[in-house]
């Protein structure tokens, strides 16, 4: 009974997100009120936060921190759209940061410990695809369990392995400085990051390119609108499912190894060095009504926040450390309560019968 | 002319139950055919397995002289069959273009791309070649429910469909949307493409078909030529015998009024104004009829008169108070009964037993309450009345709702509303999907709530129900009360013309009226 | 009706057909993780090294963790051991017991919600909430009594104001869902990290204790904190504190089964457009079903410091987690969430025996945890193996769920004067 319980439960509104333009608007316009401010008077908080968000610093390790979490929103923008509501994405990134580790341990390679990473989400990822797709188990409630056994799994290995639940340090992918454009005020982070900012980039622009140009981002969408209409044109709904879950398998592994490599480490105390990643992911794509470019956005805007926070407290700015790293949660939900809606898939979360009596 | 569909001894069995007993049909290249038959006849199901979504117990099915086995829809797809359900298989936020495509997109680049361009020109070129007349750029959340039909058929043409199969195509359409439909069934029938559609009126069937083909409990009773046969002939060999659906109404005096609608504006889910400022009382004693094509306001009317939606305009009294802006559940308490549109939905919680839906409703009323504790021994007691006087099967007051036939639902329901012991039942389609007897049995419980001065709201697309058991008729059309008639003296072509939205009176200089809207089971002249 | 015959018909109701599979499922998923787990070790204990002597041995290969002694840790070893001799209430077996004391909570408090349509995943930060105002609450009161009277009135006010706070916070996530349509799931989430550090701001500035490095409260003084009974007073459980919790199963199932308010509750849990027919005010239902859930997560919370750890510190156990576990494995059932506590109480207790007692890492018990929900998730891989167990049963299966009269049905209904489609509705 509960099954179907929860099944109606999140089909019926998994709903409750603002569109993304007033949500960037509220954004933006806090941001310049607080940059001009700051430019009138250099000597007030506001000025010494204008600095901080005009220094190049605030802007590359926002970079880095978006790293992770945006990856991870990408991925959970695929599997969403073609109607699997993946919250599991905090497990992909715990597994793939660990497993990068351990690969890298043992390699030696960096991009081999990467590839490792992936794998080992796509995996977990296959899990999670054939438990919901298969069995019709409850999305919401399968992908708490990946959380949970990645949660348990990771520092698991990690003490079988090396005997604690933090990994020794690796080799870290370094950075790539592009010359001359470096050197460019403020943006020059940009073009002086980890070859992970750029994979960012990258994922950011092919996913768009594939959800809006090609065929299978078309059935990828349709498969979350209406998995009738997709399937009475002749394609098959679960496998677009699957492939949309295992991409997003691919995503969050490439951000979970990310996260790792750069830092060169596993930490898996407490919630582990992902600490919420995961589920700040699925925010920031809702945030950006599904948009890969909005997640990245969106991502950003926690990330600088997150970024502005450090940064503030080395600083020594009177607001507590605490309420200063709550600021992004609060706002999410000043925005989901105040601002409209995103329309979520009409079919997300719901398991699609083809209803036919040939099988 | 040659053959295009032959179906040949075609049996489909569920569990329990032959849907379609060695049916035979011919259609004709080029031609319309009209599946005609009451609901659950079988149309559908004969339908779904000439397009591959069932497979036949037994029988052939040919298309074009070649036998085919259609494993599944693509099958059918392939074999030049397409299929309009009666639920559009629609993206609503992506565009006509797209949908139209899906599954089939041209594309660029060697497959990494869609060719947008392409696929536009396609579609463009198509609807012309039809005539059609649809935005390519359209997203079809933001198109009427005629043109999403028509992309719907536009998506079976781009698919290379040569017979298109339509499930009750007007269903949901309006009278002008009705017409142009029928054009394009012309248009494509010239272009040498062959149509079944399947319909449960009869004027549709003569009007626009060809050839006509009756299905009565899953058997082919016959194929008339359109031209050869008359209404009554068809309506012989719909229903079979004489429906003996004579409704003896004793006279009543009514008394008060107990429900006073006046100017009320409702709109539908998307918005768009469903109800247009209308106005009606219905007295003590009284059967206030409704009759209208499905879709023309009559939902969204009842539920704001029952709380369930809220209004943009105007005022409900109940029982001398006004409760325009009171809860659904001080509407109930007041003493209204609803016998909702949508069982499953809303009438009953299908997880639930009998005995915990007899209380839906009045799980706050102090003969099963009180002190906030459900009293469960008289709960159970109620639902063993109800199952009991109403003949709900299997008598079982502790059966999971979803477990009982939908007619069996239904005579719960109806049995838990009439019980209630209401001044006022809103009743809409109380006897749909109900046995001939168990329909007899809810007319005369209505008849009988009737004469003890019980007000009855009652809203059926059939036709010969509200006009039997209605003292005062009002035809809604396109969210108007056009006109309330006395249905005893108006004819059903009367009722047909004004449910088209047209003053019989006016008739001459209006086009031909087709839509008689008139359900099936009352075709007893 | 005599009493026998209700007792009988309350059984018949508590053990039907579903709810027989619904234990079947959460059994045979207990196993099922056990099993993987087993794996798990053995694997685990091949990638490890260890000497010859220390191993064991299975099909003549050496593994250096036995997953016998592991599972006999886990179980008996975290219940005290209660089949060798010696075994006494004390030590290992109140920690289980105080593990699901606090579980039986937080899991009525997901159970609660779950029944009324809405994933608190907000138990957690309910938790905190509810507990630091109670600390803070009885640490206002206390000196104002003292003694046995202090305990008798310090420790239900500290409850009561656990439960109050609670609730509250529980209520804000309620109102966002009911006034403004903001999801729970997204909500509940964010105010976890906002209860997280709100009060982690609280107890590191102004109600920090002075005298402690640690972010935390001053301790509650002894007598405004939970008495021990039957067990030592070392094991931070009281035998009230557990009777307590039990009889709120029992509560919790009357209200949801025997009141008007329950009623609502499950029916817009299940069928909202159902519940809007019948007169059911989703937003009140919503508002006072999250208020509920909440303030059974502040008990939890209260009890966590007025039980527990005596005082409030910063970095409270995910108890509310586990309650989703709990609830989840439940069926969300309020009786069933006492046998998921005690499941997981055990496990619990037991993560620190299997530390103690092997070489075995004990974030094992995470992995089992979600195993045991992921398996829990999937009904239909039980029913298809049960399928292939019982071919007799597929075939009545397939007569229930194939074509016949439930696709028939709900398209006549739906579609108004459709063609039956199957025709199997007009069959009576």
């Amino acid at each position: 009974m509960s099954e179907e319980n929860t099944t109606t439960l999140f089909g019926r509104d998994l709903g409750g997100f603002s569109s993304r333009a007033p949500a960037v608007a509220v954004a933006v316009g806090g941001l310049l009120a607080i940059f001009l401010f700051g430019l009138i008077f250099p000597e007030s908080i506001a000025g010494t936060l204008t600095d901080i968000l005009t220094s190049e610093g605030t802007l590359s390790s926002a970079l880095r921190l978006s790293v992770p979490i945006a990856l991870a929103a990408l991925g959970g923008i695929f599997a969403e759209k073609s109607g699997v509501i993946n919250i599991g994405l905090e497990g992909l990134l715990i597994i793939s940061a660990f497993t990068a580790i351990y690969v890298t341990d043992i390699t030696g390679g960096v991009w081999v410990g990467f590839a490792g990473g992936v794998v080992a989400s796509v995996l977990l990822a296959l899990l999670f695809a054939v438990v919901v797709i298969e069995f019709r188990a409850d999305q919401i409630i399968a992908g708490l369990a990946v959380w949970l056994i990645a949660l348990g799994l990771a520092p698991f290995a990690s003490q079988v392995i090396y005997g604690r639940p933090n990994s020794p340090s690796v080799d870290t992918p370094g950075t790539i400085t592009i010359p001359v454009l470096s050197d460019i005020p403020f943006f020059g982070a940009l073009f002086d990051a980890s070859p992970t900012v750029y994979l960012m980039f990258l994922a950011v622009g092919l996913s768009w390119y594939v959800l809006n140009r090609t065929t299978f981002g078309r059935w990828v969408r349709a498969s979350g609108e209406n998995p009738k209409a997709l399937d009475t044109a002749g394609v098959n709904v679960s496998r677009i499912r699957y492939a949309a879950v295992l991409l997003s398998g691919v995503l969050a592994g490439m951000g979970g190894a990310a996260l790792s490599l750069d830092l060169g480490q596993f930490t898996g105390n407490g919630p582990t060095m992902v600490n919420g990643k995961g589920f700040i992911a699925i925010v920031a794509y809702l945030f950006g009504n599904y948009n890969p470019v909005g997640a990245f956005f969106s991502t950003l805007l926690f990330a600088g926040l997150d970024a502005m926070q450090t940064v503030l407290q080395l600083q020594g700015i009177g607001l507590p450390r605490q309420l200063i790293r709550i600021i992004p949660f609060v706002m999410v939900i000043i925005v989901l309560a105040f601002v409209g809606r995103t329309r979520i898939p009409a079919a997300a979360g719901e398991h699609y019968d083809t209803g036919d009596d040939n099988r | 002319m040659a053959t295009a569909v032959h179906l040949d001894g075609i049996t489909k069995r569920f569990p329990g139950v032959i849907a379609n007993d060695d049916v035979d049909l011919s259609v004709e290249r080029g031609t319309v055919h009209a599946l005609l038959g009451e609901n659950g006849a079988g149309k559908t199901t004969l339908m779904n397995v000439l397009y591959g979504l069932y497979h036949p117990t037994e029988g052939r099915v040919v298309i074009d002289d070649e036998e085919r086995t259609f494993e599944s829809p693509r099958d059918a797809i392939d074999a030049g069959v397409g299929m309009i359900h009666q639920h559009f298989m629609l993206v609503d936020p992506m565009t006509v273009t797209e949908n139209i495509t899906l599954g089939n997109e041209p594309t660029k680049w060697g497959n990494l791309a869609v060719d947008r361009d392409a696929a536009r020109e396609a579609v463009v070129e198509l609807s012309e070649k039809y005539g059609f007349d649809v935005d390519p750029d359209a997203r079809v959340e933001d198109i009427s429910v005629g043109e999403q039909q028509r992309v719907e058929i536009l998506k079976a043409l781009y698919r290379g469909a040569d017979i298109l199969i339509l499930d009750e195509p007007t269903a949901v359409l309006t009278p002008q949307e009705v017409e142009e439909l029928f054009d394009v069934f012309e248009e494509l029938t010239e272009q040498g493409k062959t149509i079944i559609f399947i319909s449960h009126k009869l004027g549709e069937a003569m009007r626009a078909a060809d050839d006509i083909t009756v299905l009565r409990d899953g058997k082919n009773v016959g194929t008339v030529a359109a031209e050869e046969t008359t209404r009554e002939d068809l309506a012989n060999l719909m229903v079979g015998r004489e429906v003996l659906l004579d409704i003896e109404k004793p006279p009543t005096e009514t008394g008060e009024t107990v429900l006073s609608v006046s100017d009320l504006a409702v709109d539908d889910d998307r918005g768009v104004r469903a109800v247009n400022d209308v106005s009606f009382d219905v007295k003590a004693g009284e059967v206030f009829g409704i009759a209208g094509v499905d879709g023309n306001g009559q939902s969204q009317l009842i539920e704001a008169v029952t709380g369930l939606r809220k209004l943009k305009r105007g005022s409900i009294v109940f029982d001398g108070e006004d409760v325009t802006k009171r809860p659904r559940r001080e509407r109930i308490e007041s003493g209204m009964a609803y016998i909702p549109e949508d069982r499953q939905e809303r009438g009953l919680v299908m997880d639930f037993d009998l005995v915990e839906n007899a209380i839906l409703g009045s799980q706050h009323s102090p003969e099963f309450e009180s002190n906030g504790r459900i009293d469960w021994e008289s709960t159970r007691g109620h639902a063993e009345d109800i199952i009991e006087k109403y003949d709900v099967r299997p008598p079982n007051p502790e059966a999971i709702s979803e477990s009982l036939s939908g007619g069996n639902q239904q005579k719960f329901i109806v049995g838990r509303e009439f019980e209630r012991d209401p001044s006022l039942v809103v009743a809409a389609h109380p006897t749909r999907g109900v046995d001939v007897g168990s329909i007899e049995f809810i007319h005369e419980q209505l008849l009988e709530l009737r004469s003890r001065g019980v007000a009855i709201l009652l809203i059926s697309s059939k036709l010969d129900e509200v006009q039997g058991l209605s003292d005062r008729l009002g035809v809604m059309y396109e969210g108007d009360i056009i006109d309330v008639v006395d249905p005893t003296d108006t004819t059903e072509e009367e009722l047909g013309l004004l449910m088209a939205g047209q003053h019989p009176d006016e008739h001459d200089d209006a086009p031909t009226p087709d839509v008689d809207g008139v359900a099936t089971g009352g075709e007893n002249r | 009706m005599s009493a026998g015959d209700r007792a009988r018909d309350v059984l018949a109701r508590l053990v039907d057909a579903s709810a027989t599979e619904r234990i079947l499922i959460s059994l045979a998923s207990l196993v099922l993780a056990i099993a993987v787990g087993t794996v798990l070790i053995l694997v685990a204990g091949r990638m490890t090294t260890c000497s010859a002597q220390s191993a064991v041995y299975y099909f003549n290969v050496g593994f250096c963790y036995d997953p016998v002694l592991v599972f006999d840790r886990l179980f008996l070893g975290a219940l005290g051991d209660p089949f060798r001799g010696g075994w006494s209430p004390d030590g290992q077996f109140s920690i289980a017991m105080r593990e699901t004391t606090l579980l039986i909570f937080t899991g009525l408090s997901v159970a609660m919600a779950f029944r009324a349509g809405i994933f608190n995943i907000g138990t957690q930060g309910q938790m905190i909430v509810g507990g630091l105002a109670a600390a803070l609450g009885t640490l206002w009161a206390s000196p104002f009594l003292s003694g046995t009277v202090g305990t008798l009135v310090l420790v239900p006010f500290g409850i009561l104001v656990g439960a109050v706070f609670g609730g509250l916070y529980g209520m804000i996530p309620g109102l966002l869902k009911a006034y403004a349509e903001a999801n729970e799931v997204i909500t509940t989430i964010m105010l976890n990290f906002i209860a997280g550090g709100v009060t982690l701001y609280l107890v590191s500035d102004v109600f920090k204790d002075p005298n402690s490095p640690a972010n935390q409260t001053v301790p509650l003084p002894d007598y405004a904190q939970f008495p021990a009974v039957l067990f030592g007073s070392r094991q931070d459980f009281s035998l009230y504190a557990l009777l307590f919790g039990v009889v709120m199963l029992f509560a919790l199932y009357y209200v949801l089964e025997h009141t008007s308010f329950g009623y609502d509750v499950r029916t817009s849990g299940i069928q909202p457009e159902a519940a809007e027919y019948g007169g059911v005010d989703a937003a009140k239902t919503i508002v006072s079903s999250f208020a509920l859930s909440g303030a059974l997560g502040g008990v939890a919370g209260a009890l966590y410091v007025t039980m527990v750890i005596g005082k409030f510190q910063a970095g409270v156990p995910a108890y509310g987690f586990d309650g989703i576990t709990v609830s989840i494995l439940a069926g969300n059932n309020p009786l069933g969430v006492g046998f998921a506590a005690l499941l997981f109480g055990v496990l619990k207790s037991g993560t620190t025996v299997v530390q103690f007692a092997t070489d075995v890492p004990p974030q094992l018990v995470g992995v089992l945890r979600g195993l045991i929900i992921l398996f829990v998730a999937m009904p239909e891989f039980f029913r298809l193996i049960g399928r292939r167990l019982l071919p007799e049963e597929d075939k009545s299966r397939a007569v229930a769920t194939d074509g016949g009269e439930r696709i028939a049905d709900s398209r006549a209904s739906s579609d108004g004067p459709s063609d039956g489609g199957v025709s199997g509705g007009e069959d009576e």
